[in-house]
């Protein structure tokens, strides 16, 4: 498997998401108390937006950043989406005292699907280094090998192979 | 008190007595204020206030420190070092370092100037700048206390600036500050600095210059197709003007000025348009190398920032005699100021020498134009960029390993485009060369050698070719002429704001980006102001007819107006026109009086930055420097990399109180502005987040209803949707949108709960609190009435 950061440069330390596969991921986001999914600009290439709705539909809420809201709007689904800004949202799950969306708490498994990569893996390193009592977990579904996880795809070129990646995912949920 | 001229000293010989200034007394122009030249401790009262409301957030860029012989040490969790700095610490002792880096740049390059001018033109040249600006450098006015009135008052601006900044230096030493706090308190004080550093820094080249000011000045051609080619063609590069002028002036003074081109990157190239309209403006940072590597330029002449270190080899390259011009780059290159310059010609024509530094500015201008004449002649048969074959060629030697896409900074996809190009399409080639931040990594890690940077170019070539656009010349400062236009509709919010188009390319997603950020607001009646490769960049499209932006916009300080206020450090200008709001529209004193002035933008003045492609260590001190003044900026996705954002707690309204200074009560006001710096992912994110960052306290209710619906609006065409808390901004039904007044209205009633009197159509409960005109908010406790 390639652990190349997708940034090569993007090392961040000594600390690296374990690579996972999809049915691990899944059962991750299954078991946790209160998950959420936090979508970004990327949510609107290769169809995406349909993946994180079948997450959606399957009962975590959905961060939508960047303009990714519009979509989600002309798909005619918005029931649990929340439309915010990332670096607000990043830091808000840095936070004890953040009650979530729905006012009951902040999250514990933060899953990221399509996210310009060096804009995600800033916020992942926001999470990894300040989200730790209690500790909250961000996990990537991306195409990406992202260290700054706490668990990461490897990189994945083929469209096809990682669409079917991240329906595995759905799978588990 | 001291008194200029002769004097005896009886009884004494053999005394040398050296006088270094005259110190004179200073005009009673306005009363000192209570911070005058200002160390950390003085202001820090007010960068805490900022950082209680916006404290920092952190995102590492790297978990680890590898500053001193302890380490290196794994700080991931926010654990401590060895010396005992924690995660949170190192983040923002980073950010201060990066903000002196900036603020030595600005500060040095202006230092530099300062030297080069005084022995150009002595340093009594009047601070004349007409007679539409009284308030001539109001960010030197308002720190220093110092209004000055020849070039030569400028070193005090410098010498205050250099010995802050090794002071704040010092802090960033193993075993000195030990709070995340008190270093973004010291990066507070630093980006303060750089903002001084870059007023002082343009006004010097302006008044001894003699640089055009107001909204009327010239447009200039910008673009690589706007550079002829059937003439010797001169490259400068960086920020630096003096080698330009110089190499200008002795094209004038020799009948050679027609005969040559002169044309430019960076900043360089901004203020030698300032210089000479005649001058052309290749474009930003993004173009550097792949210009270089077009082969265009005969001579290629650098000064200093934003350079590549590369220089000399892409110079090289193609055969092009390099010229480094400063000692902050100098490339190991012999320095041959003392040389004849026959000689150095001589040596650089023959190929002798392929680079050498020329400190001293006459001769560099002795040198650069003959020199190009000759090389013109001497590399008409060079190619450059690679033949149809050798395309070909390289496009079939790439195996897809892909190790391209994992260089480039924005991840596109050049191994699909080179599959492509190599199947016979150089469509998707081509388009990649306007998103390629032109830096070359994708190089470095091919294999198989392909030149994928020329590949790119050649693909892109006839568009490249095509740009031929139009800039409005940098203007300088804002008159106070236009001040008084605008200070009272910008402070009641019925011109919905001011939006800087500042920094530098790193764009996410290419250059249009920022068009397409300048235009909607110009469109919207904000008044748009630019810097920089932003100012150079928005210039590069246009409307559906046919126009640029600063043909299409009017170049004022106006509702509507686009304004190209000039290169990186004319930036200041830009806090200066914040600053003139507070003295020639409110009649606040500036003189030592930074912590009230900020206070009073914070709270009054609707304006944004937007660093769109916020790249080096100068812009993250030019956004430190925007922020402190009290006016809040949005950088693009790679300015995540800066580590640090000031973010705003709406679910927190106690962070919102602010006074009236009318009775000293505390007042619970809206989130505005909700942010100090903070990114967005997409341009379409961020444009719904400059309107809404435009939002003040003190908008009277029409102001409210313009920057309302300005955001609601906005929202809803980038976003599709409205961001759920903004009935946070309605006060009073008059906030309101007026055209979709009832239907929000009723969303207010069945969604937030609030009590209309349908009757009347006025809000009964519900608002934060009501609009009051009496308000005068501030953040500061010695503003109030009665206070010491």
């Amino acid at each position: 498997m390639n652990t190349i950061p997708f940034d090569p440069g993007c090392v961040p330390g000594p600390e690296m998401a374990r690579l996972a596969d999809p049915r691990t991921i899944g059962i991750a986001i299954k078991r946790a108390k209160r998950p959420i999914l936090v979508v970004g600009a990327e949510i609107l290439k290769d169809d995406l937006i349909d993946k994180a709705i079948e997450i959606g539909k399957k009962g975590t809420p959905i961060a939508a950043t960047a303009h990714s809201m519009k979509t989600f709007v002309e798909k005619g689904y918005t029931d649990n989406v929340f439309m915010c800004n990332m670096h607000p949202l990043a830091n808000n799950f840095t936070r004890n005292d953040w009650m979530g969306f729905d006012g009951k708490g902040n999250y514990d498994v933060i899953v990221f699907l399509g996210v310009t990569y060096y804009w995600s893996s800033q916020m992942m390193s926001a999470v990894k280094n300040f989200a730790t009592n209690p500790l909250r977990m961000a996990v990537s579904i991306d195409r990406y090998y992202h260290p700054n996880a706490k668990m990461s795809f490897e990189n994945i070129r083929d469209t096809e192979q990682f669409k079917s990646m991240v329906d595995e995912v759905i799978a588990q949920l | 008190m001291a008194k200029e001229g002769l004097f005896k000293i009886g009884g004494l010989e053999n005394v040398q007595i050296n006088i270094g200034k005259i110190v004179s007394e200073e005009d009673e122009w306005e009363p000192m204020g209570p911070v005058p030249c200002p160390e950390v401790e003085d202001m820090r009262h007010w960068y805490m206030k900022l950082l209680d409301r916006y404290p920092p957030f952190y995102a590492p860029y790297c978990d680890m420190c590898c500053l001193c012989t302890f380490g290196k040490c794994d700080l991931t969790g926010n654990k401590k070092g060895a010396c005992g700095l924690d995660m949170r610490g190192q983040q923002a002792r980073f950010v201060l370092i990066a903000c002196c880096m900036g603020a030595s740049a600005h500060c040095g390059h202006g230092r530099h100037m300062l030297h080069s001018l005084i022995d150009m033109f002595g340093a009594d040249v009047p601070v004349d700048l007409g007679t539409q600006i009284n308030v001539e450098a109001p960010i030197m006015r308002t720190v220093i206390g110092v209004k000055p009135k020849v070039l030569g008052d400028f070193a005090k601006a410098f010498d205050y600036v250099e010995e802050q900044i090794a002071q704040m230096m010092d802090a960033t030493h193993t075993g000195q500050e030990g709070s995340y706090l008190d270093y973004e308190a010291k990066a507070y004080h630093v980006g303060m600095l750089d903002s001084l550093a870059k007023e002082a820094s343009d006004m010097i080249q302006m008044i001894a210059f003699k640089y055009p000011m107001g909204a009327d000045v010239p447009l200039v051609d910008i673009g690589v197709g706007c550079v002829d080619t059937d003439k010797p063609i001169i490259l400068v590069i960086g920020h630096n003007v003096i080698p330009s002028v110089a190499i200008i002036d002795y094209l004038d003074e020799h009948d050679m000025r027609d005969l040559v081109e002169v044309a430019g990157i960076c900043c360089t190239a901004i203020d030698n348009t300032r210089y000479d309209f005649k001058a052309k403006v290749v474009g930003a940072i993004g173009r550097q190398l792949r210009f270089v590597r077009s082969g265009v330029a005969d001579v290629i002449v650098v000064d200093e920032q934003c350079i590549r270190a590369d220089i000399v080899e892409q110079a090289q390259r193609v055969q092009a005699p390099l010229i480094a011009t400063n000692n902050k780059a100098l490339y190991g290159l012999p320095e041959r100021s003392g040389d004849p310059a026959e000689e150095i010609i001589e040596d650089l024509a023959s190929g002798k020498m392929a680079a050498v530094a020329i400190l001293d500015p006459e001769k560099v201008a002795e040198v650069v134009p003959k020199l190009a004449m000759i090389m013109k002649n001497k590399r008409k048969n060079i190619r450059t960029l690679p033949s149809d074959a050798e395309q070909k060629e390289y496009a079939a030697r790439c195996y897809d390993c892909g190790n391209c896409v994992l260089a480039c900074p924005q991840g596109l996809p050049i191994d699909r485009a080179m599959q492509e190009l190599a199947a016979g399409n150089p469509e998707p080639m081509s388009i990649l060369f306007d998103k390629c931040v032109g830096c070359g990594r994708c190089e470095q890690v091919c294999k198989w050698e392909i030149p994928i940077v020329d590949v790119m170019q050649k693909t892109a070539l006839k568009q490249v070719k095509s740009e031929k656009f139009k800039m409005r010349v940098g203007r300088g400062p804002v008159l106070d002429t236009e001040i008084r236009n605008v200070g009272a509709p910008l402070v009641l919010g019925t011109i919905p704001g001011v939006i800087a188009v500042v920094g530098c390319g790193n764009y996410p997603d290419g250059t249009e980006d920022v068009y397409k950020i300048a235009r909607e607001f110009a469109l919207r009646k904000y008044i748009v102001v630019a810097t920089g490769c932003g100012a150079m960049d928005m210039a590069l499209y246009r409307n559906e007819e046919g126009e640029t932006i600063y043909e299409e916009f009017p170049g004022g300080f106006e509702a509507g107006g686009v304004v190209n206020i000039g290169s990186c450090v004319s930036n200041a200008h830009i806090h200066g026109a914040a600053i003139k709001v507070a003295s020639i529209f409110a009649r606040r004193n500036l003189r030592g009086n930074m912590d009230e002035i900020a206070d009073y933008i914070l709270n009054r003045v609707g304006a944004a930055g937007v660093a769109w492609g916020a790249m080096s260590q100068k812009a993250a001190s030019i956004g430190t420097g925007v922020e402190v003044w009290g006016v809040p900026v949005v950088v693009g996705p790679h300015g995540a990399k800066y580590r640090h954002a000031h973010i705003g707690r709406k679910d927190d309204l106690t962070k919102w109180d602010v006074y009236n200074m009318r009775d000293g009560s505390k007042v619970r006001c809206e989130p505005a502005p909700e942010h100090l710096i903070l990114g967005a992912e997409t341009v379409e994110e961020a444009i719904p987040l400059l309107a809404r960052l435009c939002m003040r306290p003190v908008d009277n209710p029409s102001g409210r209803q313009i920057k309302l619906t300005h955001y609601m609006d906005l929202s809803m065409k980038y976003l599709g949707a409205y961001h759920d808390d903004w009935p946070i901004f309605v006060r009073s039904e008059t906030d309101l949108p007026l055209a979709r007044k009832e239907e929000y209205l009723k969303v207010l009633e069945k969604d937030y709960g609030w009590k209309i009197d349908w009757d009347s159509k006025k809000i009964l409960e519900g608002p934060l609190r009501k609009q009051d005109p009496q308000f005068d908010p501030t953040n500061l406790e010695r503003l109030l009435k009665g206070a010491e």
